[in-house]
């Protein structure tokens, strides 16, 4: 027990570095943009009318803090960041949190519900497909692997939206009914939500889909061919405890840890799938920030919040393959 | 023993011979040729990679405004016929179109077919200017006398699709090219220091690599493309562009880098060589080096559809490439409206040519791999 503690003590400190890395990498790219927050909200406030000097944008910067050294305002920004705050944005003057809110949430939610599904069809798919001797199926799942890639999530979004259009006349986009868009969550909402929330969580996962299927097939079809496997099934294992019970366990392990990579897949495509939908949640809400206002502040903390929850999945998996794999654990335990 | 034998011995082994003899390239290639889908794919890319270099001939008009209809906006395709209730002809031709506006189509100008009249295919028309291999041409491969032809229809400011998709081929290839590129040589200096020296210097640089590779790269990509000023021409667009997609693809390509360099720099040869004296340059170079350039290549051309696919998203969304640089993604801008979902679907074939664009590449890339792999044979 203690050592397992030992184990993800170091496993997450290794998280915290890799995400105070990651926030500076951010950190200095917004940083090396031309233009600050500073001056960014006066040249708003100059084309709503105001005259602003030279002395104006510096009192501005003294406000906001940006005369400070380059280091100090990181340690700073990571600072608050990891207590969730990260200050106002540069045009709206909002809290920042008050404007991601619940959107945030909405949309780790929906990628980590497009990463099940993902799984959820690739796992068995991709076992049935190691040990299928049919050539059809083969192909046809060896086709479909390679649109993942030749069809990315937002080509196949734009021709379900070409094709509902023409068939049905309704382009199936947004996230909730008009009428419940402010709605307070209850049942109604619900219910309207999860009859609109299906699209964007198939075509978010269809890249990964794609690609799980094949990592599956390929991981199961080594592992089939060992001789453990041809053991077992010497001793009278047969069937789909064969399966369960040798090789898929084998190869569980590999899976589980690209389940982090998978997820950074589908944050990739997020901003334009919900641009394409007209999902109104953190992803266009990136789009917004940096395209129409160059907000990088907004922009930093979305960024900082996808990487993190990458981070946060990655450092889950390290966790759970610790439990479920003996190897692993024998390995920590010494 | 006799010559007579070694003679014999000499013809039998001549096949075997061949094989050992071979080079490193000559092997690859005679994998790869027995791959069927890899060799379709490799004869498709060179078809769109020429059709790419060469699309100011191969297309009837120029791809900018300079070369648009302005009389057919948002057209229909015009598709060459041999045969219509007239009769049949050898030469291939489109109808006529006629333009109005009267009391009678609501004083909106309405085009109508007319198929009376018929406009012959003509080839190697004299047509616009254009520039190719530093000459300048005015040749097209086909176009008509008097009008237009538009394969693929026309754009809501009366620009050949057709052209203008395959101008975007060779705009996609190129900016894949250079981010390739980039990406490659960043890769080879990172991924090589790391790998050949290991240690300490490779725990840091992984972790650096890995901090990089958690970052999601199109919505970063998107806060850097989103700061380019508007100022900028469309091809420093298009050289920025090109450059932060190889910045940003290059820790995979490092990684791969650097497990080969770790698993060979323990090899004999590599030791032999630097008890010969040789410094580590000329180690990495002349050793090390040639052990993976196949590796490499393989995987150059399995990250040049991610590029591509990069470039094509962010351009769609309008953060990467404007007019007048016409690639896939800016072909893609603005279909998303009600108007082109219901009445101009012909916007969507650029599609098509992406996604084959992108199938012969990884057909290439998966054979390549296979047929790199020296164990390959052995396998089976």
């Amino acid at each position: 027990m203690v050592q397992f503690l030992r184990f993800a003590g170091i496993r997450a400190t290794l998280a915290f570095i890799t995400l105070c890395l990651v926030s500076f990498i951010v950190f200095s790219l917004m940083e090396l943009v031309p233009g600050d927050c500073a001056e960014r909200y006066l040249a708003f406030k100059n084309s709503q009318g105001a005259q602003i000097s030279i002395a104006d944008i510096e009192a501005e910067r003294v406000r906001l803090g940006l005369d400070r050294p380059f280091f100090e305002r990181w340690v700073k920004w990571i600072f608050n960041a990891f207590q969730g705050e990260f200050g106002d944005s540069c045009i709206l003057r909002l809290d920042i949190n008050q404007l991601l809110g619940q959107k945030v949430w909405l949309s780790i939610g929906i990628c980590l519900g497009s990463l099940l599904l993902a799984y959820a069809i690739a796992v068995p798919v991709g076992i049935i497909a190691a040990t299928s001797r049919n050539p059809f199926l083969n192909n046809g799942l060896r086709l479909v692997s390679y649109l993942g890639l030749a069809l990315p999530n937002f080509l196949l979004a734009l021709m379900i939206m070409l094709f509902s259009t023409m068939v049905f006349g309704n382009s199936l986009t947004g996230l909730f009914s008009p009428e419940y868009r402010d709605a307070p969550w209850d049942w109604p909402k619900i219910k309207d939500f999860l009859g609109h929330v299906w699209l964007p969580v198939f075509i978010l996962g269809w890249s990964a889909t794609a690609f799980a299927i094949q990592t599956v097939r390929a991981l199961m079809s080594d592992e089939i061919g060992k001789l453990y496997v041809t053991a077992a099934a010497a001793r009278g294992v047969a069937g789909r405890q064969l399966l369960m019970r040798y090789p898929a366990r084998h190869a569980l392990s590999p899976i589980v840890n690209s389940l982090g990579f998978d997820l950074n897949r589908i944050f990739n495509e997020l901003p334009i799938v919900a641009l394409i939908l007209t999902l109104t949640e953190a992803g266009s809400l990136l789009i917004e920030a940096l395209a129409r206002s160059n907000d990088q502040q907004l922009a930093g903390a979305i960024i900082f919040f996808l990487t993190g929850s990458i981070i946060a999945i990655n450092f889950i998996t390290d966790i759970v393959l610790a439990i479920v794999d003996p190897r692993i654990r024998r390995s920590i335990l010494g | 023993m006799s010559d007579t034998n070694i003679y014999d011995a000499a013809v039998d082994q001549s096949a075997k011979d061949a094989y050992f003899t071979a080079s490193q390239g000559q092997l690859i290639w005679t994998r790869f040729k027995k791959q069927k889908a890899a060799m379709v794919g490799a004869w498709v890319l060179v078809l769109l990679i020429l059709s790419g270099l060469f699309a100011p001939f191969l297309t009837p008009y120029d791809p900018t405004i300079a070369g648009r209809d302005k009389d057919y906006l948002n057209g229909a395709p015009t598709i060459p016929q041999f045969c219509d209730d007239n009769g049949c002809s050898l030469r291939p031709f489109i109808y006529g179109l006629e333009r109005e506006r009267s009391a009678a189509t609501n004083f909106r100008w309405v085009t109508t077919v007319n198929t009376e009249e018929r406009k012959y295919v003509q080839f190697f028309v004299e047509g616009s200017e254009y520039q190719m291999f530093f000459m300048t041409f005015d040749t097209h491969l086909f176009g008509i006398e008097d009008g237009f032809i538009h394969l693929f229809g026309t754009d809501s400011t009366g620009k050949d699709i057709f052209s203008r998709t395959f101008h975007a081929i060779n705009t996609s290839l190129a900016v894949g090219t250079i981010g390739v590129f980039i990406a490659f040589v960043l890769a080879l200096v990172i991924g090589g220091i790391s790998g050949f020296y290991g240690g300490w210097v490779d725990s840091i640089i992984q972790m650096v690599t890995d901090a990089v590779r958690t970052i999601p790269a199109i919505p970063l990509f998107m806060a850097l493309a989103a700061f380019i000023p508007d100022t900028w021409s469309a091809e420093e667009r298009f050289f920025f562009i090109s450059i932060i997609l190889g910045f940003i693809g290059w820790p995979t390509l490092a990684r791969r880098v650097r497990t080969h360099l770790l698993t060979e720099r323990n090899q004999e040869y590599v030791l032999a060589a630097q008890l010969c004296g040789a410094s580590s340059g000329h180690v990495i170079r002349k050793h090390l080096l040639p052990s993976f350039t196949s590796y490499i290549i393989v995987d150059l051309v399995i990250s040049f559809p991610y590029m591509v696919l990069s470039e094509t998203a962010l351009s769609f969304i309008g953060l990467g490439l404007k007019d007048p640089v016409n690639s896939l993604g800016v072909m893609l801008q603005n279909v998303t409206s009600a108007d082109v979902l219901l009445n101009y679907q012909w916007y969507f074939i650029p599609v098509i040519f992406f996604i084959i664009l992108v199938m012969a590449f990884v057909f290439v890339g998966d054979g390549l791999r296979d047929a790199a792999d020296p164990y390959g044979d052995s396998k089976k």
